[in-house]
């Protein structure tokens, strides 16, 4: 049976269901705390996150923290926020785990059955699409406040090479409407505290971001999410008894790399975890 | 006529013979391994014959295009399902071929009221940790054939055969996918050469097996090439991301082959 490559539509016709919130709300195996309860939302569930992608002159790069936490709880500080979806494309992503995890996986999936099925990748506009689709099937779970996420994607455009730069961010609102942001977007608690930054050191300060170098970017982000995790407790900063660092990724014309700890060690020593005089 | 075994075994053999002389003109496929994973290499026309169908699983067949088609679905949207619903690691060849694909095939053979399945399969899975790569071809009746090493598909058993063998008296192979992709070839115009005679001679016997000549046999690519066109992919064990198959880009194979065709 054909599928015209849509992944979501092989697993309905093959009686797998994901599980996003459409599911859970038709089946009425809502969360104690959910939608149509009049009782206090007594379930935590761990989110909190700050996530942040910048272009910079071969592509973007696209860092998170590690820390989930469930209230004033920290649940886990290992966490990978930002998830390769397929060789151009990342996902950083904030709010439930749960969901957010399963929105990576399903994306991740539905790319690689397009290409495999299709034998062709699926277009930018097509994996945008995607995305908005699988967080517009969420929309119950965000409206009860217990499994909203809003992530960032982040990919570069090989049918542009003409261009300098394919790098492209997306990000997106809890109904799954995506805007394009030529210079950066944040996600995630700790957004707020550094949005404001970003546009400050784009517009005047060290000139566009997207004329950085791959050092300059990185010291800025790993910076901006050591100020996010200053104020914000869902935000965890350099943990250098334990040692560790931000998840951060590069994308570029040759694809998706991970920026090995050292290099993040040796400019979190240069740069952000410095004295003050 | 289902309760007549006689007639119902004659019908078996006058499909197995019908596919078989259908099957004879379609150019080989050949499987090798080489030092850094897995090669699948034929010359075609342009019609695309080999595929990935899941992160480490490759696929290739010869015969009616409709039923390539078919069960290329039938395997990616399996692998797909599976990967899905438990984990990646979980989609294995050996599931593919022997619980979904053979059954399948063997199925649409032996069901002499409908259209008999004019197709050879053959597929390739890159080994992780504690599973080897693995080679297994599927022929029109369902059958499985595993091997480690090396696997070919072709129009007839004769093919095959002529192609193992010279395949097995090769020792020009070190390994790199340049001398891979040249073995394959080679590999590839034995059995295209043996396939043009029994077409030219169809009394010809399946059991001539006389190995070629070198010269002959660089000549058969020549001309074959001029007309059609490489066409490779690889299990790549050194490929950053989950999914391992990359199809050789013309440039490359013109590359690959620089000097030798």
């Amino acid at each position: 049976m054909s599928h015209k490559g849509d992944f979501l539509t092989l697993l309905k016709s093959q009686n797998c269901h994901i599980q996003l919130g459409t599911d859970d709300l038709n089946s009425g195996s809502l969360p104690f705390g959910a939608a149509g309860d009049s009782g206090t939302h007594s379930l935590e569930v761990a989110e909190g996150t700050t996530v942040i992608a910048v272009r910079y002159q071969d592509g973007i790069l696209i860092a998170g923290d590690r820390r989930a936490t469930a209230g004033t709880s920290v649940m886990y500080d290992r966490a990978e926020k930002v998830l390769s979806i397929d060789d151009y494309s990342v996902l950083a992503i904030s709010g439930s785990p749960a969901i957010a995890y399963e929105v990576a996986r399903v994306l991740e999936h539905s790319f690689q059955y397009f290409r495999r099925s299709q034998l062709q990748e699926l277009s930018v506009e097509g994996k945008l699409r995607m995305l908005s689709r699988l967080i517009r099937e969420n929309l119950p779970m965000a409206l009860q406040g217990i499994g909203g996420v809003i992530p960032i994607l982040a990919l570069y455009d090989m049918n542009h090479q003409e261009d300098e730069n394919g790098g492209k961010i997306y990000f997106y609102d809890a109904l799954g409407a995506h805007f394009e942001n030529a210079a950066f977007a944040v996600s995630g608690s700790g957004s707020v505290w550094i949005r404001g930054i970003l546009r400050y050191l784009d517009r005047w300060e060290g000139g566009p971001l997207a004329e950085m170098d791959l050092q300059k970017a990185t010291r800025t982000v790993l910076r901006l999410l050591d100020t996010a995790s200053e104020y914000d407790v869902a935000t965890s900063g350099y943990n250098p008894k334990s040692r560790i660092f931000p998840t951060a990724k590069t994308i570029t014309r040759e694809g998706i790399r991970d920026l090995p700890e050292q290099q993040l060690d040796e400019i979190y020593t240069e740069s952000v975890d410095v004295d003050y005089a | 006529m289902l309760d007549e075994p006689y007639r119902w075994i004659e019908a078996i053999n006058d499909r197995r013979d019908y596919v078989e002389d259908q099957l004879r003109p379609g150019s080989p496929v050949v499987g090798l391994n080489y030092n850094e994973g897995m090669l699948l290499l034929t010359v075609g026309g342009g019609q695309r014959k080999i595929f990935e169908v899941h992160n480490r699983t490759a696929l290739s067949a010869i015969g009616h295009p409709a039923y390539i088609e078919q069960l290329r679905m039938l395997a990616t949207d399996t692998a797909s399902v599976q990967g899905f619903q438990n984990s990646v690691d979980d989609v294995t060849l050996h599931r593919l071929a022997n619980f979904v694909l053979g059954p399948a095939i063997k199925q649409a053979f032996e069901a002499i009221f409908g259209g008999a399945p004019i197709i050879k399969m053959l597929l390739a899975e890159l080994g992780t940790l504690g599973r080897e790569n693995q080679f297994i071809s599927i022929s029109y009746d369902g059958t499985v054939v595993t091997n480690r090493h090396a696997q070919l598909i072709g129009g007839t058993d004769a093919i095959e055969n002529a192609m193992n063998q010279s395949l097995a008296a090769s020792d020009s192979n070190d390994g790199s996918l340049n001398s891979t992709v040249r073995l394959a070839l080679e590999t590839w115009a034995v059995g295209r050469d043996l396939s043009l005679q029994e077409n030219d001679e169809t009394d010809r016997p399946e059991t001539d097996e006389s190995p070629a000549d070198p010269a002959q046999i660089h000549e058969v690519l020549k001309t074959e090439l001029n007309e059609g066109q490489i066409e490779a992919a690889v299990l790549d064990t050194t490929r950053r991301g989950n999914s391992k198959f990359r199809l050789l880009q013309p440039e490359e194979i013109e590359n690959l082959t620089a000097g030798w065709l």
